[in-house]
């Protein structure tokens, strides 16, 4: 399996955050698809991926559309405040957001397939061993378009976790709460979407 | 090597001295919410710290302070904050290196009043630069954009200052991008010194958190690689200073607000630790010589010395 060593092997230059946004996810998904051609991941996933991709992409661009980018500043009132605003407008404009969205069912099985093979891989153990020693989160109700709770830590994800899922664009990352996966927007603060049970 | 101890006491007056409540680690339920911790209620005279200094100031010479775990809010930060501010008055530091959890519990904008900008106002006032890397209870979003950070609105950074190039990481994340940025600037750096620091350490021997493998199994080939030369991690509440490996110096230091008392599991990589109260640590770079000095919030100093770049330890003690 080759594509730990692959996705290192990507450089990602620092970018502006929306510029780069879909230039990247586009990118990032030129680079994965020929790694699955070339037989590093299962052909049968590659549609799967391309989905995942393709709603990433609906919603940077959303993102994009409701929020300027937030703006460094000495004022920790301000920055509450543009990230208020940037979590109300993108809660305002996915009303109907839901589990799933992101995460179908066939993109939820094939990261849940991705994190199997990789806990059980040569690298599970260092794996449970670093998320055992980075403050392990209980599992917690967690909702969609929601704002990670406050107060909660931000337990880390292990890079080799990281190296095996489809990589994302800056602005989002994925983030472990007990046994569920989300995908966390950064700048508002909102879970955009979370697979439970993902971390076996 | 000259080495000049001197003491001096520095006068501060009128600090602000917090009193709030207790603040526990994560234990694996949430953090007790310290959001509506009221700012410092009562302005004391402080009693002036004593100040031994056992790094040598030499002309030229790169120096900085270093924090670990800080952000509580609670006397005890307020503490060590002031005796930061005694020693730069001394040292004459201008910058201070933050390992991550700076900011524990609630992120509102009291939060960062009562957990930096008040327990450090000297040293701001000054004109001392924090530059912080993000820990486990650190936001990405308000962190990398609050500008007293010095982190560019990025989760990973570099910064020089003379021979020393600062690569400042987000442990939380260390995802393909960062791996590979950090892999182009640790190469292209032309530094004579390379320093990384994080918040997760490589290496511990602290009974609460422990190493983390898969950290170190994915960015100690970089460092190893490129000859970073010394490392600095907090997230273990309490000071260590490891056994260096292949000519890279590691140091633990999370105590600067949080303390887990009497943390330690028997020593193997272990040279020095302490775990019985908060401290900070003092840096000095001159030529081929890193000098450290830690000291505790009572003032005492609990380690010292002086490391070869790319050697062994030959005067720590």
């Amino acid at each position: 399996m080759h594509l730990p060593i692959l996705m290192r092997q990507i450089r990602f230059p620092v970018m502006g955050r929306y510029a780069a946004s879909l230039v990247l996810s586009g990118t990032l998904l030129a680079l994965f698809i020929p790694a699955i051609a070339a037989g590093t991941a299962p052909t049968a996933d590659q549609a799967t991926i391309r989905d995942f991709q393709q709603r990433l992409n609906n919603y940077l661009s959303l993102q994009k559309k409701q929020n300027p980018p937030n703006k460094p500043s000495a004022s920790a009132d301000k920055l509450a405040e543009q990230k208020e605003v940037a979590a109300d407008k993108i809660k305002a404009a996915r009303p109907a957001a839901r589990r799933g969205d992101i995460f179908t069912p066939p993109i939820a099985a094939y990261f849940k397939k991705q994190i199997a093979i990789t806990m059980r891989g040569p690298s599970g153990a260092k794996i449970r061993a670093s998320m055992l020693h980075a403050e392990p989160l209980p599992d917690i109700h967690l909702e969609v378009n929601a704002k990670y709770p406050k107060d909660l830590p931000y337990q880390s994800t292990p890079p080799t976790l990281l190296m095996n899922l489809p990589p994302l664009p800056k602005e989002l990352q994925y983030r472990v709460v007990g046994s569920t996966l989300l995908l966390y927007d950064i700048s508002s603060g909102l879970i955009v979407d979370l697979i439970p049970g993902a971390i076996a | 090597m000259k080495r000049e101890r001197y003491s001096v006491l520095a006068l501060l007056t009128g600090l602000s001295v917090i009193f709030a409540l207790g603040f526990p680690a994560f234990d694996g339920t949430f953090a007790t919410a310290r959001s509506s911790t009221p700012a410092p209620a009562l302005a004391q005279t402080a009693a002036a710290p004593k100040v031994d200094v056992r790094i040598p100031l030499q002309d030229k010479s790169v120096r900085f302070a270093v924090i670990g775990d800080s952000g509580t809010g609670e006397r005890e930060q307020y503490d060590v904050a002031r005796l930061m501010e005694a020693y730069r008055q001394a040292v004459k530091f201008d910058f201070v290196i933050m390992l991550g959890d700076n900011i524990y519990g609630s992120h509102s904008p009291r939060d960062f009043v009562d957990k930096f900008e008040k327990p450090y106002q000297p040293l701001l006032d000054a004109g001392v630069k924090f530059y912080a890397s993000l820990g486990n209870h650190d936001d990405p979003n308000d962190e990398r954009l609050y500008k007293p950070f010095n982190m560019g609105g990025e989760r990973y950074y570099t910064f020089r200052k003379g021979d020393v190039a600062f690569f400042a990481l987000d442990s939380n994340y260390m995802d393909p991008a960062q791996l590979s940025w950090l892999d182009q600037n640790l190469k292209s750096s032309q530094a004579k010194w390379r320093i990384c620091f994080f918040h997760h350490p490589f290496y511990n021997e602290g009974r609460h958190h422990g190493a983390d493998v898969d950290l170190r199994t994915q960015v100690l080939p970089l460092f190893e690689r490129y000859a970073v030369n010394a490392v600095f991690s907090g997230h273990e509440h309490v000071y260590e200073r490891m056994k260096p490996a292949n000519g890279i110096y590691y140091f633990v230091l999370g105590n600067s607000g949080q303390l887990m008392k009497h943390d330690f599991r028997s020593a193997g990589e272990r040279l020095k630790g302490f775990d019985t109260d908060q401290s900070f640590m003092l840096i000095e770079i001159a030529g081929d010589k890193l000098f450290f000095q830690t000291i505790a919030r009572g003032g005492e100093t609990i380690d010292s010395g002086e490391l070869p770049r790319n050697g062994v330890s030959v005067g720590a003690r």
